[in-house]
């Protein structure tokens, strides 16, 4: 039993008082990471007011309840403006589930247990690059889990996306006019694999001979026809001041050819509003991004856990409105207690048309659970928003090692200016017979080589 | 194949894409298995007013006078004079193609290691085309395809057919271009079957492109420049082995069946071979041969390298003279054509067919041991064949030297050979008033070549947004030595040399504004050291139809091409505008701009125009004029499923 003893604008004074002085310490009762260390758990860390929503609206919204054009003012300082736009003018619905204070629930086991091993050995080097405290590439986890600045919060999730050390990830995207009618399908995968900071395949922490690398990482189209075989390999630098290698198979080539890297504002495919450079909200190597700067704390409503569907085979998702109720992913939202706003300019895209992007962390385990990005006139211009979860529901699971495995269900990539929608899932398998893989070891010479996109080609 | 085969095949082929697309459409695949494929109609729509003159119907001479003067050969004097009109029809066409075209591609996983892909090209050709008529000049040219005209199959010598995964009709072809089974294992991949291999990265300009040859009957080149080749090139049943040495190095080598470079038939709109030829294809010989290469591919430092090596029959052939083998006499009761040439001329051969203890009619025999067949579609005049040598680049008076001096049997009919072109046009003039028109056959051959290649790349890294801030840069060479190049003067020796092939490609994406999706730019170059971009020998270029080559001179400077390439999608990229140019040093250009609609994931729609024209110099010099009459507007509708 908690005991009440802060009053509702407790938390909120708490937050804008240590936005005011400067302050980057989470946790509002105590430390958060020193909770979460000791225990795994964050009650101990915030008042009731941001470990429940109905707490926090008194009532007005409870968990089950669904957050409509009805009702979300009551919650519209718990959402960042695209969502709240899609709420009250596009007929989004959110449903409300409990807040997790399992922080092991939040993501990879492995990775989580890394962060608490490793806290305090992180460092940046000369050339901004995240090193371990003997100067050699990082060991794993999340580098600053107790972040002191917004480079700090924005650098580990560009070091690990999906906190895997190897990712196949089979999707399906649908893309939508904005009178919500589907006008593109598109299904593939997605591989990521990381030769340092390895926690859970061997070798860890690093892969020798590819120390000097970050990230492998490739996406390849399985469907429609004209996209069929289309695949892009990244291999990016450990150096985050220089861009990847880029490699692609396009059809019309029939060849493994190499591509100029920097253009990653553009969408990949024909009616897709999701660019390279969202991915992960961390999509392009960290420091041809800068100005990082943390404009804001507090809660916020997010889909941080029931990611995953498995009620249906292929682990798909079901949707609600627009015009032929596609226009949305059906949502579970929690609140998180605590999020660290951070925003960052493309320093090194001169002509991007994005001035500037605003992420959302979860304060727990900085995980972006939103962004949305500002046009040069400073509108707001798109927005992404994610549904994460353990994949873990009952008796059914999809297990990662000895844990049940970790990872994101679906993602919204909206184009606020022209009303344009992008819906991306994970799904358990895609056509040609690409399925979801984690941890595997394979995962690189099938999806992550030159020779691979040969394969994944058809020619 | 027979009506009742052919019709069987179309029905069967829209038959089983109509029932695979609806189960697409309902699931997109079972299991294991899935398929996707698309229809698509395309066409090209004329808008200059010229027919392709390498067609019987777009003859330059149809229809017009041309005045003739015949001589005793070698005489450089002129004895018998008329004045004679090509008959043969000239067409009048509104479209240079309309097709519907289908595709269905497969894929089942059989297991974690193993992969079956598969897919089938279907084409139907309505044939809307004015076509050229051979009833119309009472015409008995003979072998494949030189009577009504055939869009798709492929004739070789011996029957049967070239490719093994193709099955064509006057109207339609089927093919499977891919079917292989794939077998990973770590680092290792084995592809075995039916498939595609391309090497390097120019596009457009075949440096390190080396192990398919192209089929050209389908729009030819000119069609969609961003598909680049890749409904061109002709797979081939083979093996293919690749082996990621390292991140960075990969090993890359095939052996796969011989497949030849396909043009289109003589009449057809794409044909780049003039029709008064007649093509005898001996790739049947050829046909069980293996061609075998291999590629290594990796980095150095900064530098991307590569090098390959191909053991290798050249795709494109050789042609040279060979005899006709068609028996028929010079026309009429004696060979005399023309009033006035009876007392003289007829006369004469009367005198050479006594000795051989014939008549008249045995001058089909000596003709057919000749590379000549005597009909109305074949070369009337000395004008026309000069003419036609020099769009051919070939050499107008020494290829009739060797159409003499390699076939002697052409001395039975007191051809000898000439030294000057006034002496050639008197003697050609002499043998078009006997005959009424000859055809010339030839005959393609093909030849092992070794090429050696290497490629290297940098990535340029500049100032964020600058010009060359990621600008990609490649350079290719394949040495080739003792390459076999047609003879320009279509004798039984062909021209040996080494060649040189260079390229240096740059390309890179730019983002001009905040508001548009980045441009994606190419600049190529290309030098070739003996032949043009077709592989014709370079010797043969810059003739005139008053001067031959051998007045004249070739070209000894290699050729020259430049490449400048960009894509501009916008945003969303719903719309897209292409824009390719290439242009020839010696003065031809061609351009294609270009727009891609795609409204929503099922439909594509793609328009593009095709300008070709020679901007300086001499057409003949140039190697894009062979396509310059064809000035279109093509458009293309695709659903896919």
């Amino acid at each position: 039993m908690h005991i009440r003893r802060y009053d509702g604008g407790y938390s909120r004074r708490h937050f804008l008082g240590q936005m005011l002085r400067g302050v980057l310490a989470t946790g509002v009762l105590m430390p958060l990471y020193k909770a979460m260390a000791a225990s795994g758990d964050i009650t101990k860390a915030y008042p009731d007011e941001l470990l429940s929503l109905d707490a926090y609206t008194h009532g007005k919204i409870k968990s089950g309840d669904l957050i409509t054009a009805d009702n979300v003012d009551l919650v519209a300082d718990l959402m960042e403006p695209a969502k709240l736009y899609q709420v009250r003018k596009l007929g989004r619905q959110l449903k409300v589930v409990p807040t997790t204070t399992d922080v092991m629930r939040l993501s990879p086991w492995e990775y989580l247990e890394a962060t608490f091993r490793n806290k305090g050995r992180a460092r940046f080097d000369a050339r901004g690059n995240v090193v371990n405290d003997d100067g050699k590439p990082w060991i794993g986890g999340s580098p600053f889990p107790d972040p002191q600045s917004a480079l700090e919060v924005f650098a580990g999730q560009t070091m690990s996306w999906g906190r895997h050390d190897a990712s196949l990830y089979a999707f399906k995207e649908y893309d939508l006019d904005p009178d919500g009618s589907l006008a593109y399908r598109y299904e593939g995968a997605w591989a990521e694999l990381s030769p340092i900071a390895r926690v859970s395949m061997d070798p860890k922490p690093y892969w020798p001979g590819h120390e000097d690398k970050l990230r492998y990482q490739s996406i390849v189209f399985t469907a429609p026809n004209d996209f069929l075989g289309t695949s892009y390999l990244n291999i990016w630098d450990y150096d985050q001041n220089t861009f990847p290698e880029l490699y692609g198979y396009i059809p019309a080539f029939k060849r493994i050819r190499q591509f100029p890297t920097d253009q990653r504002f553009e969408p990949l495919v024909p009616g897709g509003s999701l660019y390279l450079s969202d991915a992960w909200a961390a999509g392009d190597p960290l420091h041809t991004w800068g100005n990082y700067t943390i404009v804001g704390r507090g809660p916020l409503l997010a889909g941080i856990s029931g990611g995953w569907n498995p009620g249906h085979p292929n682990w798909e998702h079901s949707t609600h409105g627009g015009k032929d109720g596609q226009m949305f992913w059906d949502t579970e939202v929690e609140l998180v207690p605590e999020t660290i706003i951070v925003d960052a300019e493309p320093v090194k895209f001169p002509r991007a048309p994005v001035a500037k992007k605003r992420v959302w962390f979860d304060a727990r385990t900085l995980l972006p659970v939103a962004m949305v990005s500002y046009d040069r006139r400073g509108d707001v211009f798109r927005s992404f928003d994610g549904a994460y979860g353990l994949y873990e529901a009952g008796e059914k699971s999809v297990m990662d090692g000895a844990h049940p495995y970790w990872s994101w269900g679906h993602v919204h990539a909206f184009d606020v200016q022209t009303g344009r929608m992008t819906r991306l899932e994970q799904v358990k398998e895609v056509s040609g017979g690409h399925q979801m893989l984690v941890n595997n070891p394979d995962t690189y010479e099938r999806y992550l080589t030159k020779n691979a996109l040969t394969r994944l080609a058809r020619s | 194949m027979d009506l009742q085969s052919m019709k069987f095949a179309k029905s069967a082929v829209v038959a089983v894409i109509a029932a695979m697309s609806g189960n697409a459409l309902a699931d997109g695949g079972f299991g294991n298995l899935n398929f996707s494929g698309f229809l698509r109609f395309e066409s090209a729509y004329k808008l200059g007013g010229d027919e392709n003159p390498f067609n019987q119907g777009g003859n330059l001479f149809n229809g017009v006078a041309v005045e003739r003067s015949g001589g005793i050969p070698p005489s450089e004097v002129g004895l018998f004079n008329d004045v004679e009109t090509r008959q043969v029809a000239e067409t009048d066409n509104d479209f240079n193609l309309m097709y519907v075209r289908g595709r269905l591609d497969l894929g089942y996983k059989i297991s974690s290691n193993f992969n079956l892909i598969g897919s089938v090209r279907a084409i139907f050709d309505p044939v809307i085309y004015d076509e050229f008529n051979p009833r119309q000049v009472d015409s008995q040219a003979c072998c494949n395809f030189y009577q009504e005209p055939n869009y798709f199959e492929y004739a070789i010598e011996g029957g049967g057919r070239a490719n093994p995964m193709e099955w064509a009709g006057r109207d339609y072809m089927v093919d499977i271009p891919t079917l292989y089974v794939d077998y990973q294992n770590g680092p290792l991949l084995i592809r075995a079957g039916n498939q595609q291999i391309a090497w390097g990265q120019a596009l457009f300009f075949r440096v390190l492109d080396v192990p398919n040859g192209l089929d050209f009957r389908r729009h030819s080149i000119l069609d969609f420049a961003s598909e680049e080749y890749s409904d061109k090139r002709v797979p081939a049943l083979g093996l293919r082995v690749s082996y990621q040495l390292s991140e960075s190095w990969e090993l890359d080598s095939f052996a796969q069946k011989f497949q030849s470079t396909i043009y289109s038939n003589a009449n057809t709109p794409y044909n780049v071979i003039a029709s008064q030829f007649t093509v005898r294809d001996y790739y049947d010989d050829y046909s069980d041969k293996i061609n075998y290469g291999a590629r290594i591919r990796g980095s150095i430092g900064d530098f991307g390298v590569q090098a390959i090596y191909a053991y290798r029959y050249n795709p494109d052939g050789v042609f040279r003279w060979t005899k006709s083998d068609v028996n028929r006499g010079l026309p009429g009761e004696l060979p005399n054509v023309i009033p006035g040439l009876t007392d003289n001329l007829g006369n004469i051969l009367q005198g050479v067919v006594d000795l051989l203890g014939g008549s008249i009619p045995a001058t089909g025999a000596i003709l057919a041991q000749t590379p000549f067949e005597v009909d109305p579609t074949g070369v009337h005049s000395a004008e026309e064949w000069f003419t036609y040598a020099a769009m051919a680049r070939l050499d107008a008076r020494e290829g009739l030297n060797a159409s003499i001096e390699d076939f002697p049997a052409t001395a039975l009919l007191l051809a000898q050979p000439v030294d000057s072109d006034e002496a050639a046009r008197r003697e050609l003039d002499l043998f078009f008033q006997l005959s009424g028109g000859l055809r010339g056959h030839i005959e393609r051959q093909y030849f092992r070549e070794r090429v050696f290649g290497l490629g290297t790349s940098y990535v340029v890294l500049g100032e964020p947004g600058s010009f060359l801030d990621q600008l990609i840069i490649n350079l290719e060479a394949t040495y080739v030595p003792d390459r076999k190049f047609t003879n320009i003067t279509l004798g039984q020796k062909f021209i040996e040399h080494d060649e040189w092939t260079t390229a240096l490609v740059m390309e890179k994406y730019h983002r001009f504004t905040q508001a548009f999706p980045a441009t994606y730019f190419v600049f190529q170059y290309m030098h070739k050291s003996e032949s043009d971009i077709f592989g014709r020998h370079l010797s043969g270029f810059g003739a005139t139809p008053e001067e031959s080559i051998s007045t004249t001179g070739g070209i000894d400077h290699g050729s020259n091409y430049l490449v400048l390439a960009f894509q501009q999608p916008f945003p969303s990229l719903v719309w897209r505008a292409d824009f390719a140019a290439l242009y020839d040093a010696e003065g031809g250009l061609l351009l294609q701009p270009a727009v891609r609609w795609k409204p929503n994931g099922n439909f594509t729609v793609e328009a593009f125009y095709n300008y070709i024209d020679t901007v300086s110099g001499n057409p003949n010099s140039n190697a894009l004029s062979s396509a310059e009459w064809a000035d279109e507007l093509a458009l293309r509708v695709s659903y896919q499923f």
